[in-house]
């Protein structure tokens, strides 16, 4: 089969805007000052490869250029669009990253091509799994965004090991392989505790091991497997902003684990743990938080409220962990990126 | 070896005739003296075969030849080779499954699905422009079309069906699977293994393969009780003569049976040049950390490539059992203070540990029932039972 080049040089091709335009099909943020019915800046929709639709023509599909230009465009401007809640621009810049990985597949780019557009759109689905952590299941479904991220994610990893077969390191620019240091941190991190990804981190090139970033993840991830979650903790809040916010999605659970743990350790009627001790291991930073744990749990507090009794028989082991929520060490950290350099891997 | 190409494909005739599956398996075999034949390589022999025999063996024979014609060219053509291989592999799948209730072909399957996951090989190491891993996946899927006719054999008579051939395809498919990193897939092979009624009658050597890989799995998952089980199976079982197996068999073994409590001899491990186990056994005894880290990083190469680096990671936590099992057998009494295990740390030279840390290394050493007792904040105490204050790692 002969490879489709696509030849499109807008962010949508021109048949299916005139159909959109025509059947009123635009999305909030295609219209034109949020006016109804004028048209602004449209996006490829994603479509579903299926049976009755034909193999799309050249003239719709976009040029590389096009592509990048696409990704810049959600990621920069989109992102930034403040007239509506995040998880609405969510959906939108989701779906339509989602065709640009689309046309990737067809179009059969190679490593070269795909990385520095799926490097972005990792980031962005990472960067959304921790700030609608909060959302309903209504607004954003957690488990498909962290479906994506992992495809996303192995589909970025897959293409760096193709490159490696190609290039030596030193032919890549700095940036480059800082981008992917980065890329492969943020692989463990998602993936703590799993063996599959541990076993990645060992047998990868030198310059990735010894980037600084890439082995405090490592060093975290050893720590888990370890059981030390002490070092887990501390390790968290050291991390970059981005990656700092996807451990955090998985802190409420190390959290449990380890209140878990003091229930065996400290198990005694009369003796208690101090507050402040146990803030500081858990990384709560406020004591409220802390009694919500105990609730949750059912972890009784002493009658002054500076100490936690703990009882293995009365833990609850039954419920699942609090869901993740926006931690403020990641806020103050997130507080100071311009969000666009973040996502587009400008700076970090 | 055979003077011509005719004499070849009438051998290979009569072997078909004979319902005889190893010497037909040896004809195909590209380990087998006929390889070296240079009558033997042509480019397009169907014409020739297809006077000798009949579809789809003609195409087993056929893409043979072609495989050594690619091999016999300079240099050698692996991408076309294992191309013909997997065709090979196709055809026998069709003849499978057109021989109801006979499996005397298996060890042509056999024969055929090896060489065509040495070929994958070939092609990961010699050939570029794929990902890593993308052939041996390829050679992965032919092996399992072969797989599922076994595996569906059910009807047949225990003698005569292809569900014995599924032990020595299973362990041509964990062979890729561990090389590829990609262990969740062993998961349905084990289960159709474990439901087999005759799951005994397979030959003693592919039993030893199949508890060695099943056992790696284990360990894998941290089930280290079933990983020793499968993994002892496999050592008493491999025959002394084959020793770099047996050694292959102990790394794994050691380092499982070190975490449940089991420290190996030297002599063992003398006698299998282990002796790096035996350095870390020392400091494991000792309670160093610090000594144990230095030998993990000093040998860190050598347990990554034998894939036991988390393994032996995971011990950290007996050494910290077995410093603090020091400490009390110090202090003799059963009120120790949490200050002198942070000394205790430090004093083997471990320098960024915390009491905040101490704290939670015993925690989680109760918590998995290595230390029984508990600790009192208020007095920075562990107060440890005083029946069995460090039970047996075994039981825990």
């Amino acid at each position: 089969m002969a490879q489709i080049r696509g030849s499109c040089e807008t962010l949508c091709p021109d048949t299916e805007s005139k159909m959109r335009i025509r059947e009123n099909l635009l999305h909030f943020y295609e219209l034109k000052n949020g006016q109804k019915k004028t048209p602004g800046i449209l996006v490829k929709e994603f479509t579903r490869s299926a049976a009755d639709v034909k193999m799309p023509k050249a003239k719709d599909m976009r040029t590389e250029t096009s592509l990048t230009k696409t990704v810049e465009y959600l990621l920069k401007d989109i992102i930034l669009d403040t007239r509506k809640p995040y998880h609405v621009a969510y959906d939108f810049i989701f779906d339509r990253l989602r065709a640009v990985r689309r046309e990737i597949v067809i179009q059969v780019y190679d490593a070269r091509q795909t990385i520095p557009l799926l490097e972005p759109i990792v980031i962005f689905l990472a960067y959304s799994r921790y700030r609608l952590c909060e959302e309903s299941i209504e607004k954003f479904d957690p488990k498909i965004c962290n479906q994506h991220l992992q495809e996303c994610l192995t589909g970025v990893l897959r293409c760096y090991d193709e490159l490696e077969e190609q290039v030596a390191p030193t032919d890549l620019t700095i940036r480059q392989l800082e981008r992917r240091c980065l890329i492969e941190s943020l692989y463990q991190i998602f993936n703590l505790g799993s063996p599959e990804s541990f076993v990645r981190a060992l047998s990868l090139p030198d310059y990735v091991k010894k980037d600084p970033i890439f082995n405090l993840s490592f060093g975290i991830c050893l720590a888990y497997h370890q059981g030390n979650l002490y070092r887990v903790l501390m390790g968290l809040p050291r991390l970059p902003h981005i990656l700092c916010a996807v451990a955090s999605t998985k802190l409420q659970a190390i959290r449990r684990s380890l209140l878990q743990i003091f229930t065996h350790a400290y198990n005694n009627k009369q003796l208690t743990v101090p507050v402040p001790y146990l803030l500081r291991l858990l990384l709560i930073d406020r004591p409220d938080s802390l009694q919500e744990q105990c609730r949750h749990y059912n972890l009784s507090l002493a009658v002054d409220r500076k100490a936690v009794h703990f009882n293995k028989t009365d833990f609850n082991n039954a419920v699942d962990p609090i869901r993740p929520r926006h931690e403020t060490f990641v806020e103050s950290k997130l507080a100071k990126v311009y969000l666009p350099e973040l996502l587009l891997l400008k700076k970090f | 070896m055979f003077a011509t190409v005719n004499n070849y494909l009438s051998s290979v005739l009569h072997a078909i005739e004979d319902y005889d599956g190893e010497a037909l398996g040896t004809y195909m075999s590209l380990r087998d003296v006929h390889v070296q034949n240079h009558n033997l390589y042509i480019a397009q022999p169907e014409k020739l075969v297809e006077r000798f025999l009949k579809p789809p063996l003609d195409e087993v024979v056929t893409a043979h030849m072609k495989v050594l014609y690619h091999l016999a060219q300079n240099p050698p053509d692996y991408m076309e080779a294992y191309n013909q291989q997997a065709a090979a592999c196709g055809a026998v799948v069709r003849l499978l499954q057109q021989l109801k209730d006979e499996n005397w072909c298996l060890p042509l399957m056999y024969r055929v699905c090896l060489d065509l996951r040495y070929l994958a090989q070939a092609c990961e190491k010699h050939c570029r422009g794929f990902t890593p891993g993308h052939i041996l996946e390829k050679a992965a899927d032919c092996m399992m079309a072969c797989f599922r006719v076994c595996a569906a054999d059910g009807r047949a008579s225990e003698e005569d069906t292809k569900r014995l051939g599924m032990m020595n395809l299973i362990n041509q498919l964990f062979k890729i699977y561990f090389r590829i990193n990609k262990l969740h897939l062993c998961k349905p092979l084990i289960r159709a293994i474990e439901n087999c009624t005759f799951k005994e009658s397979f030959p003693l050597p592919e039993q030893v393969t199949y508890k060695y890989f099943v056992g790696r799995r284990a360990m894998f998952d941290s089930n280290y009780q079933a990983a020793v089980e499968d993994l002892s199976y496999a050592f008493t079982h491999c025959p002394d003569r084959f020793a770099s197996n047996k050694r292959l068999i102990l790394i794994y073994l050691v380092p499982v049976k070190m975490l449940l409590g089991y420290l190996p001899r030297k002599t063992l491990l003398q006698r299998y040049d282990l002796l790096l186990f035996h350095d870390l056994a020392l400091a494991l005894k000792a309670g160093n950390v610090k000594r144990f880290d230095e030998i993990v990083r000093e040998q860190e190469l050598v347990l990554i490539r034998s894939g036991i680096y988390l393994l032996v990671e995971k011990l950290k936590f007996i050494v910290y059992r077995n410093l603090f099992k020091k400490v009390f057998a110090i202090r003799q009494t059963h009120q120790l203070d949490m200050g002198d295990f942070l000394s205790a740390l430090q004093f083997v030279g471990v320098t960024d540990v915390s009491l905040d840390e101490t704290h939670c290394i015993i925690a989680n050493l109760i918590y998995e029932g290595k230390i029984k007792g508990y600790i009192s904040h208020a007095h920075n105490k562990l107060v440890v039972s005083k029946q069995i204050p460090f039970p047996p790692l075994l039981s825990t």
